[in-house]
């Protein structure tokens, strides 16, 4: 715990203890992938109130269908934490074996989780968390997406510059195809896919069925992830080369407008009040960025931050 | 608001390092990179401190004066390779694929690989404390390695370029044989899978380990004291371990930071002190050719002692004298 900690230990004391009034102003858990630590950051204040050491590596994070709790994956460690969605609290932990990338597919019942160091991709059944099938598959898998229906996970496949379909009926590989150099983060979007290339300056439109890429979309060198915002009418792109963050209008899907934060982009995710939280992966920060004037400010936390969430009564069960 | 580490490599990754790898299409790369420029960026500390420190201490209490310092040049040449981080950027290149099989076979046959926190949960977030325990560990490690290194002839003739300084100094604690770095990454390695090494962790804390292994090399009249020297590895001790007469298949004090493995094993040597380096035994290429030619010796002399593979593990003596 550092000396910033032991000055915000007598705020937290002050704090009323009910889960729903522990955190009435919110809390960004921001994992730092570098240091085996998440900061907890006052979405209000600014200010770090305190880090949690995990294993090894903490990378992603997302919440279970019940919204009940907040699972992050420890890709080094090997392990699945387990926190409470308001306070941040750790609840459990669980072995998992490299835990990179993880969503549940949109009905609930399949958790996938990629293994990008082992070249593997898990589907579990969520609500028991048992392995149903493990898929070896070259190589680097890195992101997840899901159809609507819940029948189909995509993967992309960073080694090998292709995009994974996988069938969660029959448990099997439907398709790989290629989507351009080292794609990495994938997204559904209107009947396609859309998948951010890094290795390039575009992001793929693919048809689903098949892979086929139909279209790309210019938004900076380094495309590396995608992020549809709350009202679904802007999709946003992060580009690590370029360090920039940008809007693309989500019906056209043209760029709008551009944000050079620097410091290598890498996750969003988005404040009640409009703001987008995005974790700079190469200066130990976040930037909290005003879309409307452009503005961002940076907060500290700790090295090679990469998933971030904003704890808001909204999201929890 | 940020340490310096973290802004140089922050600012060697968006400047120079993405850009090159975008060209070059290598982006699958990019986290590797910046592990790269954080290990490089702590080289380079760590080449400063032990600079600051070591130099005025070698010309404050020398054990030796040399009429010139030709040798020492190479040495230093073995120290950028290492500490910048080349030789290990490469080493962790070629070894990146064959671990992550490990950990995927190991995986499949249900073995995750543990980490001493989940053997002892009570070391979550003690972070010096969990160092302390990984250090002690890997220095466990590090004696037997080392240890094995002077015993099977054919790796003897590879360590033998570390000994083969006749002008020890600070810089000396790189220089080593490419082979025996590989063999090295690769004990690490099984090791990593064992208990599960945190990578850049503690970095201050590796930086700080990494300069008393320079240290211990270093060209002065430098002693712990009794008991410090018992405690931690000492410039003192270390030296016996590279004296002529401990060059060889049988020698003595073969910790790095602790002599506690010497002490239990009964390999320490507290009653020599700052003898003259080098090994009698290695052409003399090995002593003063330039990088590639110690490389070259190097094989040559690990090819000679696999065609005596009958040849029984020599007394120290008789090993510094003329095993080659």
């Amino acid at each position: 715990m550092d000396r910033r900690s032991f000055l915000a230990l007598p705020l937290l004391a002050a704090l009323p203890v009910s889960p729903a009034d522990a955190a009435p102003a919110g809390i960004a858990i921001v994992l730092n992938s570098g240091d085996a630590t998440l900061s907890l950051l006052d979405t209000a204040r600014g200010t770090e109130i305190r880090r949690v050491p995990v294993l090894r590596e903490p990378h992603h994070i997302t919440i279970s269908p019940n919204r009940r709790e907040l699972l992050i994956g420890d890709s080094g460690g090997n392990e699945m934490l387990f926190l409470d969605p308001l306070t941040a609290e750790i609840k459990r932990r669980m072995p998992v074996a490299d835990p990179y990338h993880l969503a549940f597919s949109p009905n609930g019942k399949w958790l996938v989780v990629t293994g990008l160091a082992r070249n593997q991709v898990d589907v579990y059944d969520a609500a028991s968390m048992q392995l149903a099938k493990r898929f070896p598959i070259a190589s680097m898998p890195s992101h997840v997406a899901y159809s609507p229906d819940s029948k189909v996970a995509y993967v992309t496949l960073q080694g090998t510059n292709k995009v994974g379909a996988f069938d969660l009926e029959r448990l099997s590989l439907m398709w790989t195809a290629e989507s351009g150099s080292t794609p990495a983060g994938v997204v559904w979007h209107n009947g396609k896919l859309l998948c951010a290339n890094m290795g390039t300056d575009f992001v793929a439109v693919m048809d689903p069925a098949d892979g086929r890429v139909e279209r790309r979309i210019r938004t900076g060198r380094g495309a590396h992830q995608i992020f549809p915002s709350p009202d679904g009418r802007v999709l946003w792109v992060n580009n690590r080369v370029d360090g920039t963050t940008v809007s693309l209008d989500a019906s056209t899907l043209m760029p709008v407008r551009s944000y050079k934060l620097g410091g290598g982009p890498d996750c969003i995710d988005f404040g009640a009040d409009g703001r987008l939280w995005v974790t700079l992966r190469f200066n130990k920060s976040v930037a909290v960025l005003d879309p409307a004037t452009g503005s961002f400010e940076t907060l500290a936390v700790g090295r090679s931050p990469h998933g971030i969430w904003l704890t808001q009564p909204a999201r929890a069960a | 608001m940020t340490d310096p580490f973290t802004l140089a490599a922050g600012w060697l990754q968006e400047t120079l390092l993405l850009p090159a790898l975008y060209q070059l299409g290598l982006m699958q790369w990019e986290e590797i990179s910046f592990n790269w420029a954080m290990f490089a960026c702590y080289g380079v500390a760590q080449v400063i401190v032990t600079l600051a420190i070591c130099m005025p201490l070698e010309r404050w209490r020398p054990v030796e004066n040399w009429p010139d310092q030709k040798a020492v040049w190479v040495d230093i040449f073995y120290t950028m390779l290492s500490r910048i981080g080349v030789l290990p950027l490469v080493t962790f290149v070629l070894f990146y694929s064959l671990q992550v099989s490990l950990n995927g076979w190991m995986t499949d046959h249900g073995w995750v690989p543990p980490t001493l926190e989940r053997l002892f949960p009570f070391l979550l977030g003690q972070h010096v404390l969990s160092f302390i325990c990984y250090a002690i560990i890997l220095d466990f490690a590090e004696y037997w390695r080392h240890r094995l290194s002077h015993r099977f002839a054919w790796w003897w003739a590879l360590h033998s370029l570390h000994h083969a300084q006749r002008q020890m100094t600070f810089w000396s604690d790189d220089r080593n044989h490419l082979l025996d770095e590989i063999i090295s990454v690769v004990w690490f390695m099984v090791i990593g899978l064992a208990i599960g090494i945190p990578p850049l962790q503690f970095p201050l804390l590796v930086l700080m380990l990494r300069f008393l292994e320079s240290l211990s090399h270093a060209n002065a009249r430098v002693s712990f004291g009794w008991l410090g020297d018992r405690l931690l590895i000492s410039p003192r001790f270390h030296r016996s371990h590279h004296g002529v007469l401990a060059a060889g298949q049988q020698s003595a004090n073969y910790g790095a930071i602790l002599p506690w493995w010497d002490m239990l094993f009964r390999t320490a040597d507290f009653d020599r002190a700052y003898v003259r380096t080098g090994d009698p035994g290695a052409e003399e290429l090995m002593h003063t050719g330039t990088y590639v030619q110690q490389q070259m010796a190097g094989l040559r002399r690990m090819r000679k002692m696999m065609k005596r593979r009958s040849a029984k593990p020599a007394p120290a003596r008789a090993a510094a004298g003329g095993a080659d």
